[in-house]
């Protein structure tokens, strides 16, 4: 502990080396990486401390970026001015578009990447930030002052200062490993766990809990037979991940393989559960129900009599392969039998065992918006240690909480994007409200607003929010804005055409499409029918000038896409729209800090707790606690205004209670 | 679906029943919110509704049907109850009628009111002064406590077990269309598949029955129908006398003195019902006594609830009820808010007579039996309560406050079926259409939060945990 000894002279290297700064990350992982960036970006002086500087950006399990619901996120980073998207673009050897064949609000960008590749492009991005300093040492401790994160003590002994502290060390914390029944610790395979911080964390008043996690054998490629195994070679044409990437940033593509278990593996894995540290009780921790190990699919869908594999490379340099689809952590003798009865792995050699870990996490619902920590000022926690899994998810709250901490040095208010706004608002509003007790990935199925929230609009939803915060650069934004221009004046022309049966257009449009046009229709409604696309509307956009955005290098085809979603979704849109205002309206209707809930008939005691515990800056925000009622909203709501009208009834200093309520609720929003 | 489901003082235009429940005579329905005039304006098909102006005009639903007639009141804003704009729409009172006004207005825009929403916006409004928020408050809370009350009332028996049912087939049509979204890698192509279309159609049946049987549900506890049956001269017309408190059947000790129905409207505690009387039944030569048996047995086959009738002292006509009860079928197509097993109520008339206390009830017969006297009025007021319980679900019986809950809840859970069958039926087409697999799980989202607001809401998380239980996910 160091707070008592906080005012001891310790041999800093405050002269040679900066020991002051605005903002301290702390680990260098997807989380880390896009904390530090975020608060540079604001302005803020920023030091990323980790423990090794060679493992910057390192991918802990499958080498693959995006996937439905997650490449929204990415997306979304990206048009924040974030990293991953980019970085994905210089080291994905395989690209696709899942879904292809649904609608555009679920398809999804999904990136097989190079490790190698990946790490140096995180790296290259991370030095080249202004306002960003590295430096390689593990934190043991944090300094605390009167509830007030002060800085951070390291391994050495160094001390660092700053007001505000990310902390994001992913599954370092107390960190176990697994494989069959010996166990060792370790924060991921070839990496000390944290365990000094750990104990460290579990002193102060956050509720921390345990989950388990697991990770596949890895294959060395030259000892695998792809002959006999399904091929799958990336799209064409090759989707990106970033907007501002081409393909040509990509390096050489690969493909993936496809095989499957078979009733022999099953077997091999039913014999070696006995010594399973997950059915002999050995993980108290909780996996995730959509990622089980191979031992849980066989046991759980014992009438499946194959399981699929996607054989995934490593890297292009790499010989290693991913199976991704039989992650375990049986003894290491029953993944050589069991992985070797798999149709292609024959002659399998495993380069390194899977295994399962178990970590501390910290029970998400102990953070604000913010993600800032209730207890302690200034500390924010983003990634893995609030129960997420996934890079994806790890980055977004990264960015959140790194954008966050410089906003709050910068003297300004909390920012979140609604639930309506971004998967990112979806991924923090569901944390911080419902917790978790899995490790939480992203779904489609999370977001109410599925239809709005799209791969191709998150820089319309997000790029202004952005770029008034300060964390979108103006080369960014007047890209934004041309594309924006060129999407508009789209959408208003094609408003504007009509289609007359008989018309020569409407002849050339239905043989295109092979949707006939049998009656006077506006273009739009003509758009809406599944099989007509915007590209095959293209005609109609001859008589508008795009010169100027064509100049520019708007892309048109992408623009002209675009008008075709929002058109294609227009009705649905709008019926979403009603219950967003009523939201926005409810965000408006401050709930005072100093409101006193026991003084409230008809709360029951269930939700009173609930909102005690939560203590919701707004109704909006009282909407979300879990059990609330219609009728309790309209007690809080009446309350609040009553409390608005007569503070001085309340007992204690309400003036600067609502002082604070108001400077700390206020929010930025789009 | 976490969905903020909540509402508050806002652009919404708001409607409601606004007579004191139980009461007859004129009905009102209020509107508030900046559409209130206009939703008006629609149902009465009048042009202008001048301020503060009682205008007499019909009141028609959205195709022109008119449904009633009565006036309609204009208190524009801030000059009005709530401080908004609020029209007061006074009819008839009978239920059904107000139901229909309070349809129709929803169908043009409005949003059923939550209970004390009207004072709410009242207080927010700033037409109330502080010290009425804590009144406000309670009844508030009164109120949504007595609604949650009639809601938990109105989903008891059959309606709750079909509801349920319908929510978790619901919930298994959309694993298949979430999973197919969220998984694509693992195979689940489904839309196409013939056991998704006819899930749903099947789902949109059974969704459609619910409303109609539902519906006649609702219309029970309005004005049900009851038919009082026996033998001759058991005191069928005497025991129709003492529920109308009045004489309005001939009572002789003549056999075969009732030849037709004899139809009376009234009121149990406040509750509507038609009364029947029918011709005692017996094998008769005389053809118009045998026209009246006809019809009595046609009233008793399409009755809400029967009422059969026996004479105390006469062992014989109790037999008969019991020889009638083996042979009587009913397709009961309503739904009670009450579990009940049989709608036939057998009351053993005659108390007062020297009979023998032992000869009770139909030993091995689910029905329920009442023993009283129409002569000296024995026991009627049980019997009353009790029909009244029968038809509403209040467990007092006694009628007063209940009804219009009961009859709220009951019509805001239809509304919320119509809207679920709306969102199944927009699914439907959207396969048919070959829309894309998000515009169908968009419908049924919509469906299964409808659903929801009646027997509970399905999260998120919820149904990830049934997605990932049904099919083997993940990499
Ligand atoms: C075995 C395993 C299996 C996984 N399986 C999956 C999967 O199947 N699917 C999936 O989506 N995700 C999976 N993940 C999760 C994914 O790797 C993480 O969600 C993601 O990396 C989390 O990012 P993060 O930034 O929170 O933490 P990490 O990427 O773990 O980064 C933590 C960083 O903090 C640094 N650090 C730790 N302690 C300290 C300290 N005291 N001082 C300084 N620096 C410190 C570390 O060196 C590291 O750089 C798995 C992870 C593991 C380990
Ligand atoms: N003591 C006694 N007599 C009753 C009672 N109820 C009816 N009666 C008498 O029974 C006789 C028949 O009564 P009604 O009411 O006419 O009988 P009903 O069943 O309508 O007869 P029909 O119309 O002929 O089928 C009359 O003389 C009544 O006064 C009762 O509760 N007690
Ligand atoms: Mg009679």
């Amino acid at each position: 502990m160091t707070t008592s000894n906080s005012t001891d002279k310790k041999p800093t290297a405050a002269e040679l080396h900066p020991d002051a700064f605005d903002v301290i990350v702390i680990g260098g992982g997807h989380a880390g990486c896009e904390a530090a960036l975020a608060a540079a970006r604001l302005g803020a002086t920023t030091l990323l401390l980790t423990q090794s500087i060679d493992t910057i950006g390192q991918m802990s399990c499958n080498p693959a970026i995006g996937g439905i619901g997650k490449s929204h996120l990415v997306r979304e980073i990206d048009a924040l001015g974030g990293m991953m998207a980019r970085v994905t673009d210089k080291a994905g050897i395989q690209f696709r578009v899942l879904n292809a064949r649904k609608g555009p609000a679920v398809r999804a960008t999904r990136a097989q990447a190079d490790r190698v590749l990946y790490r140096n492009a995180a790296r290259v991005a991370i030095e080249a930030q202004p306002n960003l300093q590295m430096f390689q040492q593990s934190v043991t401790d944090l300094e605390v002052t009167n509830d007030r994160v002060t800085g951070v003590v390291t391994q050495m002994g160094l001390t660092f200062r700053a007001a505000a502290v990310v902390l994001t060390t992913g599954t370092f914390l107390g960190g176990k490993i697994h494989i069959g029944m010996q166990r060792h610790q370790g924060g991921r395979a070839g990496d000390a766990p944290s365990n000094a911080l750990a104990d460290r964390l579990r002193a102060l008043p956050l509720n921390v809990g345990r989950l388990k996690t697991g990770t596949p054998p890895r294959i060395d490629a030259r000892s695998v037979d792809f002959t006999v195994m399904g091929q799958q070679p990336g799209d064409e044409p090759r989707p990106t991940m970033s907007k501002f990437s081409t393909p040509a940033d990509h390096p050489r593509q690969v493909p993936c393989y496809i095989t499957y278990t078979n009733e022999t593996t099953h077997n091999i894995i039913r014999g070696g559960l006995d010594r399973s540290p997950l059915y002999s009780g050995k993980i108290e921790g909780t996996g995730p129900r959509y990622c089980p190990s191979i031992e849980d699919k066989v046991m759980r869908f014992a009438d499946r009599n194959e399981h699929q594999i996607f054989v995934e490379p490593e890297g292009l340099d790499a010989n290693e392969l991913y199976p991704n689809g039989i992650s375990t952590s049986l003894p290491f003798d029953v993944q050589m039998q069991f992985v070797r009865s798999i149709k292609g792995f024959e002659n399998a050699h495993i380069t390194r065992p899977g295994y399962a870990i178990e970590y501390d996490y910290f029970d998400p619902r102990d953070l604000q918006y913010s993600l800032e920590t209730k207890v302690i000022e200034g500390l924010y926690f983003a990634g893995q240690i609030n129960g997420t899994t996934g890079y994806e998810e790890a980055a977004a709250q990264g960015l959140m909480a790194g954008a966050n901490a410089a906003l709050k040095i910068a003297g300004k208010g909390i920012w979140c994007p609604r639930r309506d706004e971004a998967y990112i608002g979806v991924l923090v509003d569901d944390l911080i409200n419902l917790g978790t007790n899995e490790p939480y990935r992203m779904f489609t199925s999370r977001a109410e607003y599925r239809l709005r929230l799209r791969e191709d609009n998150a820089d319309l939803r997000l790029t202004q929010q952005g770029y008034d915060l300060g964390l979108v650069s103006e080369e960014q934004y007047a890209t934004f804005k041309r594309e924006r221009a060129t999407v508009d004046a789209i959408t208003a022309h094609l408003k504007k055409q009509h289609l007359r049966p008989g018309s020569d257009m409407a002849a050339a449009l239905s043989a295109a499409t092979g949707e006939h046009i049998s009656k006077d229709q506006s273009s739009t409604d003509y758009l809406k029918r599944p099989k007509v696309t915007a590209i095959a509307l293209q005609p109609l956009l001859a008589e508008l000038d795009l010169s100027e955005a064509k100049e520019a290098g708007v892309d048109l085809d992408a623009a002209l896409t675009q008008a075709g979603v929002e058109i294609k979704y227009e009705g649905y849109i709008k019926r979403q729209d009603l219950e967003i205002d009523r939201v926005k309206r409810h965000e408006s209707i401050r709930i005072p800090a100093s409101l006193d809930y026991a003084t409230i008939e008809g709360l029951s005691n269930e939700l009173r707790e609930k909102l005690l515990a939560t203590k919701p800056a707004s109704l909006a925000k009282a909407a979300r606690v879990p059990g609330i009622t219609p009728a309790a909203l309209s007690l809080l709501m009446v309350h609040a205004q009553k409390h608005a009208k007569n503070p001085k009834k309340v007992p204690g200093n309400a003036a600067t209670e609502e002082q604070e309520s108001t400077s700390r609720g206020e929010q930025h929003q789009g | 679906m976490t969905s903020p489901q909540a509402t508050t003082t806002d652009s919404d235009t708001i409607v409601a029943v606004a007579s004191a429940p139980g009461r007859g005579g004129v009905g009102v329905v209020r509107l508030s919110g900046p559409d209130a005039i206009v939703v008006a304006q629609k149902i009465t098909r009048l042009r202008e509704l001048p301020a503060r102006f009682a205008n007499y005009t019909k009141f028609c639903d959205v195709d022109g049907t008119v449904l009633d007639s009565g006036l309609a009141i204009a208190f524009p804003g801030p000059a009005s109850f709530t401080g908004e704009d609020v029209v007061e729409l006074q009819g008839h009172g009978s239920p059904i009628m107000l139901d229909a006004l309070v349809r129709t207005a929803i169908k043009l825009g409005a949003r059923m009111a939550r209970p004390g929403e009207f004072s709410e916006r009242a207080y927010l409004n700033g037409k109330m002064d502080l010290a009425q928020a804590e009144a406000v408050a309670d009844l508030i809370n009164a109120a949504s406590e007595a609604s949650a009350k009639a809601a938990v009332r109105s989903l008891q028996g059959d309606f709750s077990r079909l509801m349920n049912g319908l929510s978790e087939t619901l919930v298994r049509l959309r694993v298949q269309v979430e999973a197919a979204i969220d998984f694509p890698d693992e195979d689940i192509e489904l839309l196409a598949a013939p056991g998704i279309t006819a899930m749903l159609a099947d789902l949109i049946e059974q969704v459609e029955q619910i409303i109609t049987r539902t519906r006649s549900g609702v219309r029970l506890t309005e004005g049900a129908r009851l038919v009082l049956i026996g033998a001759p001269n058991v005191g069928k017309s005497s025991v129709l006398n003492r529920l109308c408190g009045e004489d309005r059947a001939i009572v002789t000790d003549i056999a075969g003195t009732t030849r037709d129905l004899v139809r009376e409207q009234l009121q149990l505690n406040g509750i509507p019902v038609e009364l029947i009387d029918t011709a005692g039944l017996r094998d008769t030569n005389d053809a118009i006594e045998a026209e009246g048996v006809r019809r009595a047995r046609a009233a008793a086959s399409e009755a809400d609830l029967v009422l059969a009738v026996y004479d105390l002292a006469d062992p014989s006509s109790k037999e008969f009820i019991e020889n009638w009860l083996e042979e009587f079928q009913t397709e009961r197509s309503v739904i009670f808010p009450t579990e009940i097993k049989s709608n036939v109520i057998v009351i053993e008339n005659k108390s007062d007579l020297d009979v023998d206390a032992e000869n009770k009830g139909f030993p091995g017969k689910q029905v329920l039996t009442y023993r009283v006297s129409a002569k000296s009025g024995a026991n009627f007021e049980e019997l009353t309560e009790q029909l009244v319980e029968l038809l509403t679900g209040d467990e007092s019986g006694s009628g007063i406050g209940t009804r219009e809950q009961t009859y709220s809840a009951r019509s805001r859970h239809l509304l919320a079926l119509d809207e679920a069958a709306t969102g199944l039926v927009d699914a439907q087409s959207a396969i048919t259409e070959g829309h894309g697999a998000e515009l169908v799980a968009e419908h049924l989202r919509h469906a299964q939060a409808e659903l929801g607001s009646v027997c509970g809401e399905i999260t998120t998380d919820a149904l990830l945990g049934e997605i990932f239980s049904s099919f083997c996910i993940g990499k």
